[in-house]
């Protein structure tokens, strides 16, 4: 009898349900690199595989970024901020820089990590545009997913982001200096709880169930696979070059050898071990053989039932199948629970 | 005595044969471990050793309880010192969105599979974490020592919360530890916010938790033996919950000890307060220490086997090369760089870097060292041969090993 960390958690659930079904704020500071340079479009189109070069000023997109093997080293989000400006919001700034050092070459840029000069607050769910609405200087009404904009809440200086790490239609990140921090949560929180909802504190709600329920990765879930395993690979633009692109392109034509898929545990109490807590995750037996192993494994509470992902052997499971693990039985599933 | 190096087999002996190249040591005579023996070697002869300094300091703080009052109180406060100027979050995958104390489990993580202590975290969140290691070489050195590790990492906890937003405070609590004979240790930190409980003293962090029956308790089948840098499954990497990823070159980066880190400077701690003198605390280490030294090769078939473990030729009989082999061994596990002056059967001279000797650091290391090898040589050799400092250049320790006469030794 292990006592399931979430199911019986009334904390984690107010939280998470507040997401789902009004609105939750919550401080999502991530690392973030200014990158600049004349250069600075064609050495990003190298250093990631998405077209970046499309990316309108105001916009975002998201992507990995791949060593030589085709394997993803890191997701993030680019934010173009002017013609010859980007934003990377990462959290492995410290990672981003070293490997763009070592493959800088001749591209003409420069660039410096920003972290410390702003904090990124989340508003997620449903009612998070009335939320943002009623504090925003400008309205936000007409800003669509994946774009940004200047604006001022209070008289603070912030930019709102459309996009968030929750799977909910509508979401947006306020970044405003750390100065102005303890002004903004001032109006954020109240605004919050007169739309119904809550603050989100619990790391495990913003990383883990909110995410996993709507099919999204924390970037442990992607370490050392390739974006065809994971289904990351729609958005890859092939017309140019890319660090990994010839191993990836290899990948194309043999076909993945791994995939992720989702799974659920219908007993409430169990014990069995995925890398979300660090280490190898648990080994996943099919007729006696090691098919794949435990990626993530939470709690869904829209579905209300253990829910996670299995980075399993190409073609050996199944929607529907049933296996054990770690003497407990699961079945397979879509990635989706929302 | 003529300062003669004997034949030694060199270092980079088959070169050229076309063989791989291997990370490991090597005996004088040609005996070779590999990286992870020599770690495993390194941690666990440490482990002894800071097992015997804490009989030292039992001596000097006879009392439990007010022994792990001091050393917790030691601990918790030096170590949250040096996360707060020497912090480095990044480095252990703490993100900044990450507020409070809950963060610092990250670095306990970390730390543990740098020490080959092994075992899996179970749990973490921003009010609850619960980490169970199977392994921990520091299991013999005294449950006092588990519960000042603990307020350590409460320690650095805080100093890291402090660089971010403000987030719940975090009570940091070994429930089970191997040092007090579970077969697990088992940390739990819960927050109070969440988890009410009366306060308790430092020394008390034996818990109970609250979350008790939130424990996943690994079965004696599915525990491991070696860290993750050591594992395949691993892919031979320590990966933690934020992909903060370290291979095992990062252990000796991280190599300290029960002793560098806690026991030593609890000791300079009970001086300070004045339990007892320098001179006093230092006679009673090196009383310990040696009577530890002598201990290990008290019986023949320890001789027996450190010889062969050594590769000692049949014709070297009881001479100082024999315990100037096995320092070598150490050294060499402890990536201590010594330079070799003498090496005969009549006198073993080396000169060893000093700061390489002070493990994490601290200053004491290298004498605490002399003297257990100097209780070892008296039994791994016989009484006629003694171990001791003799005209140290700078930031060396010179230490010779012969035979010596002392009517007050």
């Amino acid at each position: 009898m292990y006592k399931n960390i979430f199911k019986y958690d009334d904390m984690k659930r107010s939280e998470h349900m507040a997401v789902r079904t009004t609105v939750g704020w919550y401080f999502w500071t991530h690392q973030l690199l200014e990158i600049t340079g004349p250069d600075v479009t064609a050495f990003l189109e190298y250093m990631f595989p998405n077209n970046i070069g499309s990316l309108a000023v105001g916009r975002d997109r998201y992507t990995t970024m791949l060593n030589e093997q085709g394997e993803i080293i890191d997701d993030v989000v680019i934010m173009r901020m002017d013609e010859d400006r980007y934003w990377v919001s990462t959290l492995y700034a410290s990672k981003t820089d070293d490997w763009w050092y070592f493959h800088q070459g001749d591209y003409d840029v420069d660039w410096s990590e920003i972290t410390d000069e702003w904090e990124m607050y989340a508003v997620q769910g449903p009612r998070s545009k009335e939320v943002v609405e009623s504090l925003v200087k400008d309205s936000i009404s007409d800003l669509k997913f994946f774009a940004h904009m200047d604006t001022e809440i209070n008289g603070i200086p912030c930019m709102i982001n459309r996009g968030g790490f929750s799977g909910e239609k509508l979401g947006y990140e306020i970044y405003v200096h750390p100065e102005d921090c303890d002004a903004l949560e001032s109006v954020l929180g109240p605004a919050v709880e007169k739309a119904g909802g809550k603050q989100v504190t619990e790391f495990q709600v913003m990383a883990w169930t909110l995410p996993t329920e709507a099919n999204f990765y924390y970037m442990r879930d992607l370490a050392h696979t390739n974006p065809f395993e994971v289904g990351l690979e729609k958005n890859i633009k092939w017309d140019k070059e890319f660090i990994g692109k010839e191993a990836l392109l290899k990948v194309k034509e043999e076909g993945p050898t791994r995939e992720m898929v989702g799974f659920e545990v219908p007993e409430a109490d169990i014990y069995i071990r995925s890398k979300q807590y660090g280490g190898p995750g648990e080994a996943v037996y099919l007729e006696g053989e090691e098919v794949g192993r435990v990626s993530k494994l939470v709690y869904s509470y829209v579905r209300e039932v253990n829910n996670g992902y299995i980075l399993a052997q190409k073609g050996r499971l199944h929607i529907g199948d049933k296996i054990r693990i770690h003497g407990y039985d699961a079945v397979i599933t879509e990635k989706n629970w929302m | 005595m003529s300062k003669k190096i004997d034949e030694r087999i060199p270092q980079n002996s088959g070169e050229g044969a076309y063989f791989k190249n291997y990370y490991g040591i090597q005996s004088p005579w040609n005996k070779i471990y590999s990286y992870q023996d020599a770690l495993h070697y390194a941690s666990r002869f440490e482990s002894v050793l800071s097992a015997a300094a804490t009989q030292a300091l039992r001596i000097i703080v006879p009392d439990y309880k007010e022994r792990a009052q001091l050393m917790c109180e030691e601990a918790i406060e030096r170590l949250y010192v040096t996360g707060k100027y020497y912090g480095d979050d990044d480095g252990f995958g703490i993100h900044p969105f990450m507020c409070g104390q809950y963060a610092g489990a990250l670095i306990g993580d970390k730390g543990d599979d740098a020490l080959l202590m092994c075992g899996r975290c179970q749990d973490f969140g921003t009010y609850r974490a619960e980490k169970e290691l199977d392994v921990c070489d520091w299991d013999i050195c005294g449950s006092e020592l588990c519960r000042t590790t603990t307020m350590s990492l409460q320690g650095q906890a805080k100093a890291s919360a402090e660089r971010r937003r403000k987030g719940p405070d975090i009570d940091y609590m070994m429930v089970e530890a191997k040092g007090c004979g579970d077969r697990h240790c088992r940390i739990i930190a819960e927050s109070r916010e969440k988890y009410p409980a009366p306060p308790h003293e430092l020394w008390e962090s034996f818990g109970p938790a609250v979350t008790d029956d939130m424990k996943k308790v690994t079965a004696e089948e599915d525990c491991v033996e070696e860290s993750m840098m050591f594992r395949e499954e691993c892919n031979y990497h320590f990966v933690n919950g934020t992909n903060n990823e370290t291979d095992s070159s990062n252990q000796m980066i991280n190599m300290s000890t029960g002793a560098s880190l806690y026991i030593l400077p609890a000791i300079a701690e009970t001086v300070k307060r004045g339990y007892v003198t320098r001179e006093q605390a230092d006679h009673i280490l090196k009383c310990v220490l040696e009577a530890a030294g002598k201990a290990m090769f008290g019986e023949r078939y320890a001789i027996k086997a450190c010889r062969d473990w050594l590769g000692v030729p049949q014709s070297i009989g009881e001479d100082g090369r024999v315990m100037g082999a096995l320092i070598e061994m150490l050294l060499q596990s402890l990536v201590c760089t010594y330079e070799i002056e003498a090496f005969n059967k009549e006198e073993v001279i080396y000169v060893i870097d000093r700061s390489g000797l002070e493990i994490t650091g601290t200053k004491d290391v290298p004498e605490t060292h002399v003297w257990m090898w100097n209780g070892m040589v008296k039994t791994l050799v016989n009484a006629q041969w003694s171990l001791w400092e003799e005209d140290s250049p700078a930031g060396k320790l010179r230490i010779r090993i012969a035979k010596k006469i002392d009517k007050f030794m």
